[in-house]
């Protein structure tokens, strides 16, 4: 039986039997190391080699553990957002809007028309910069370092400076902004900024058809083309979402399926699917997000409706929200993935912290394909497979 | 002095030193070239400031280099640790001496001089599977495996894509090849034209050989830390780093030399136009490295044996056919 | 083919941005323009137009701060030598700005605007003493950097303007929605 043969043989549940697995004589043990150049923050993956070809790969996360969700234990509602916000370190809006939306949920608050239609622009906004992130680091796994995909890197990477700089003038911080608060924004939009968005993304979308030139060379659908099938059934059964769900031929999004905020009014909201499930699937998945998001940035930055952007009270006082006891759940669409936030309040005196709040990162459950998706491809290919997941520990270690 | 010139060893001494000083030189500062190319073609200013223009960063980077630690792994064999990139090294500047620069400026006017640099680029892979064998490591161990499945991979449409030249200008000598293109033509665009695709085929293995992207899956930064050289440190790290440079630099003198004529040139043969060519063929081997993505190891390898040889296989018959054809008829 | 037309797609991009301008700088010799509204994680404790210290000493920012960085001891009240009120102080006031998240909380929550942060976001120091800021060095530094924009009325003007001018209510009140 060929090398390749033998991986892909249907085998037991990798988790299962990983007690009792009796590593066959030839088989090399390697760690895909949690000091690794590959730009996905600190993970481990223990591959078991036959040559090149991986016949079992356990995920190890956990190195980035920090105890947020603990801390947040002894936090009150003003202050766990800024604490949030460390998540999805790629994406910090959306991480401070999934639990800032589960605090007005609990708590009952209201948000104004202005901050939810601010909230929706900035999310947009977030999931063009995120998505360049991944395009840069994915460019980067398959060319490396040293090499072509350095260059669709600094591309990206250029482009998105831009867009941080937006966010510095409507935040005063380029990354990690807390500017999301129980009951609306802290930031309001300065003067000007509405043209800068149109400006910034007007030439992010002009310079998108140059990378995806630079992307539609050969090598690289050599490189993805094939390359990590995730099945529809092995997509939902491991709960993936997001464009990992979409591009395994699964039609769904939050943003269209469970519209919250202003996405309702958004007309043709176009969702981008595809059915073969392979990195190059995930790749013009993200792509099409990434232009449609510029579209609705650019449709919603022109008519931003007048008024506060916070209702209730601003942030002036400790422990000025109290929640009474109860539970809540809210999911939101991240480039990543489905963000969930759950939160139990415990009420009476105890009503100024939160008694548990779980987040539910969309990361996590990517990594769980790994030991499924891996066995059978080459080392060089988990690589490029590890990249499309797009991972981010900060969310799936919290 | 022209006494002592013609005393061999003497000769030999002196075009040793002149070519390691010169192609050193050459190296170096084609590293300052590469960081300011790559970094302007990435929408940001290379090295600027060491020196007008970072123009003294090697030395500034070779300076860094021997400052730091030499570290030997404690489970590793010392002396094949230590010898390989001395071999690696010693192997890169010895194709320097057939390279004509000028008919008067060879270091070595071998007979057999297509032999000899390709022995030595074949040569060039065992200091690489030393240096990984000897570092005793994992990752070294399977980028050693990659790079020497490449490299001998590579070595056969190498070889037989400079055959095509040879036909075609009857002479295994390096000096001589060139002074028969100033005569007839140059390869690239001799009769029956097959010396097109041996450039093309001949440029691409020196480019696997030399593990530069797209080839460069063996050194795969973002797979495999740094492939066969991971364990090593300081100036051993550097001689490995200068070794592909130098193979680079010198493949694009060895296909200036061989495909575009060398020295000659429609006005003024000399020494400048072989560096014209060198240096063009190097600028566009450095534009191929930063704006592709590296091919996996097996479809590397399938390019290979799938298109390089049977290429190659079919260019030497039509070529040996043409030129006999030719000389028959009164050409050549 | 797919191979030539993409090569030459490819090499034709690469060459595009080669002879663009370098969208990056020499820094620190250059510096890049900030936003206005630019925060960086340095302070800057304010001193009122009669010359006396503003803050009061209430220790809202030590309880807001996530990180738990502010260190205040306050004094008991006492007469204020220019308006003849009874006021509180801070005694000690430390700022620990190896911990600092950014996250302009303390900023928003101050009842007296004392408390800013600044644009200067270059504070290197030799060792840990230097990052950690003392009420001298707080003080010190509202001449010495320059200020950011927000202060904690502003940034309740910003988000209420209705009620821009309200005064916090004592601890343990109800919270009430808009």
């Amino acid at each position: 039986m060929t090398a390749i043969a033998r991986a892909r043989a249907p085998r037991p549940d990798p988790f299962l039997d990983i007690d009792n697995y009796d590593p066959e004589a030839d088989l090399m043990v390697m760690n895909l190391g949690p000091q690794h150049p590959s730009t996905h923050g600190v993970f481990r993956v223990l591959l078991y080699l036959d040559g090149e070809i991986i016949i079992k790969a356990v995920p190890y996360p956990g190195y980035l553990h920090r105890g947020v969700e603990k801390l947040c234990e002894k936090l009150t509602y003003a202050q766990i957002t800024p604490i949030v916000d460390k998540n999805d370190y790629v994406a910090p809006m959306l991480n401070e809007q999934a639990v800032n939306m589960a605090f007005e949920k609990m708590l009952g608050a209201e948000v104004p028309p202005r901050a939810l239609h601010m909230r929706t622009l900035i999310a947009e906004i977030q999931r063009v910069a995120s998505h360049l992130l991944w395009l840069g680091t994915f460019a980067m796994d398959l060319g490396g370092a040293l090499g072509g995909g350095t260059s669709v890197f600094m591309y990206c990477f250029r482009e998105r400076e831009a867009i941080l700089d937006l966010f510095e003038k409507l935040t005063g911080c380029r990354f990690h902004y807390n500017t999301h608060t129980v009951g609306g924004q802290r930031h309001d939009i300065p003067a000007g900024w509405a043209a800068e968005v149109h400006r910034v993304l007007g030439a992010i979308s002009d310079r998108i058809g140059e990378y995806e030139a630079m992307l539609s060379h050969p090598i690289f659908l050599k490189r993805t083309k094939g390359v990590g099938v995730i099945d529809a059934q092995l997509a939902l059964e491991l709960g993936l979402t997001g464009p990992l769900l979409r591009a395994s031929g699964v039609d769904h999004d939050l943003r269209r399926d469970a519209p919250y905020h202003i996405y309702d009014q958004i007309k043709d909201l176009k969702v981008a699917v595809e059915s073969d499930g392979d990195c190059l699937a995930r790749y013009k998945v993200r792509v099409a997000e990434l232009r449609e998001s510029i579209r609705i940035s650019r449709l919603l930055v022109d008519n931003v409706p007048e008024g506060p952007i916070c209702g209730g009270r601003p942030i002036k006082q400790p422990g000025q929200f109290k929640a009474k006891a109860g539970q809540v759940y809210v999911g939101i669409e991240t480039p990543r993935g489905e963000l969930g936030t759950y939160l139990i309040a415990g009420g009476g005196k105890m009503g100024d912290t939160p008694y548990r709040l779980k987040i539910r990162p969309p990361s996590l459950h990517a990594l769980a394909v790994v030991p499924y998706v891996f066995p059978g491809h080459s080392v060089s290919d988990a690589v490029a497979i590890l990249g499309s997941l797009d991972p981010i520990m900060g969310e799936v270690d919290r | 002095m022209s006494e002592l010139m013609l005393n061999p060893w003497i000769r030999a001494l002196f075009w040793g030193l002149v070519m390691i000083t010169g192609v050193m030189t050459v190296t170096a500062w084609s590293t300052w070239f590469e960081r300011k190319f790559a970094g302007r073609m990435q929408s940001r200013m290379g090295p600027t400031l060491v020196g007008p223009l970072g123009l003294l960063q090697p030395i500034a980077d070779a300076c860094k280099l021997l400052q730091k630690e030499d570290l030997v792994p404690d489970s590793a064999d010392r002396a094949l640790f230590n010898l390989a990139p001395i071999l690696t090294v010693g192997f890169a500047l010895g194709v320097a001496a057939v390279v004509p620069f000028t008919p008067t400026m060879l270091a070595a006017d071998l007979d057999v001089g297509v032999l000899w640099l390709l022995a030595l680029s074949g040569l060039m892979v065992f200091p690489t599977w030393m240096g990984s064998w000897a570092s005793n490591n994992k990752y070294s161990l399977i980028s050693a495996m990659r790079a020497v499945a490449q490299g001998i991979s590579y070595e056969i449409p190498m070889v037989l894509a400079i055959m095509v030249p040879v036909i075609m200008t009857g002479t295994l000598s390096l000096s001589d090849m060139v002074a028969d293109q100033q005569k007839n033509g140059w390869i690239i665009y001799r009769l029956p034209l097959t010396g097109f695709l041996a450039f093309v085929i001949f440029f691409l293995a020196g480019l696997a050989e030399a593990n530069r992207i797209p080839f460069d899956i063996p050194e795969a930064e973002s797979e495999l830390v740094a492939g066969p050289t991971t364990e090593y440190t300081g100036m051993k790290f550097g001689l490995f780093y200068m070794a592909e440079y130098i193979h680079t630099l010198l493949s694009s003198a060895i296909c200036a030399a061989v495909f575009f004529g060398g020295w000659d040139g429609p006005i003024a043969p000399g020494l400048h136009w072989m560096l014209l060519k060198s240096v063009i063929l190097f600028v566009f081997l450095t534009w191929v490295r930063w704006s592709f993505l590296r091919l996996r190891s097996d479809q590397l390898m399938n390019i290979c044996w799938k298109y390089a040889v049977p290429a190659t296989l079919a260019l030497i018959p039509v070529t040996a056919f043409y030129t006999v054809y030719a000389a028959g008829k009164g050409g050549v | 083919m797919g191979w030539f037309d993409a090569t030459f797609k490819t090499f034709g991009i690469t060459l595009k941005n080669l002879l663009r301008k370098p969208s990056t700088v020499e820094f620190p010799a250059v510096q890049r323009e900030r936003a206005d509204r630019y925060r960086a994680a340095s302070f800057a404790l304010l001193h009122d137009e009669n010359g006396e210290e503003k803050c009061i000493g209430c220790k809202f920012c030590e309880w807001i701060c996530p990180s738990q960085i502010i260190a205040i001891t306050a004094t008991p009240k006492r007469e204020s030598p220019f308006t003849g009120k009874k006021r509180g102080y801070a005694e000690d006031f430390t700022i620990n700005l190896q911990a600092c998240i950014v996250c302009e909380l303390c900023i928003q929550v101050c009842p007296e605007d004392a408390i800013v942060m600044t644009r200067d976001n270059e504070q290197p120091g030799f060792s840990r003493e230097d990052l950690v800021l003392t009420m001298d060095k707080l003080y010190a530094n509202e001449k010495k950097t320059r200020l950011s924009w927000h202060t904690g009325a502003g940034l309740m003007e910003m988000q209420n303007p209705q009620r821009g001018q309200e005064k916090p209510a004592a601890a343990g009140a109800e919270d009430k929605p808009a």
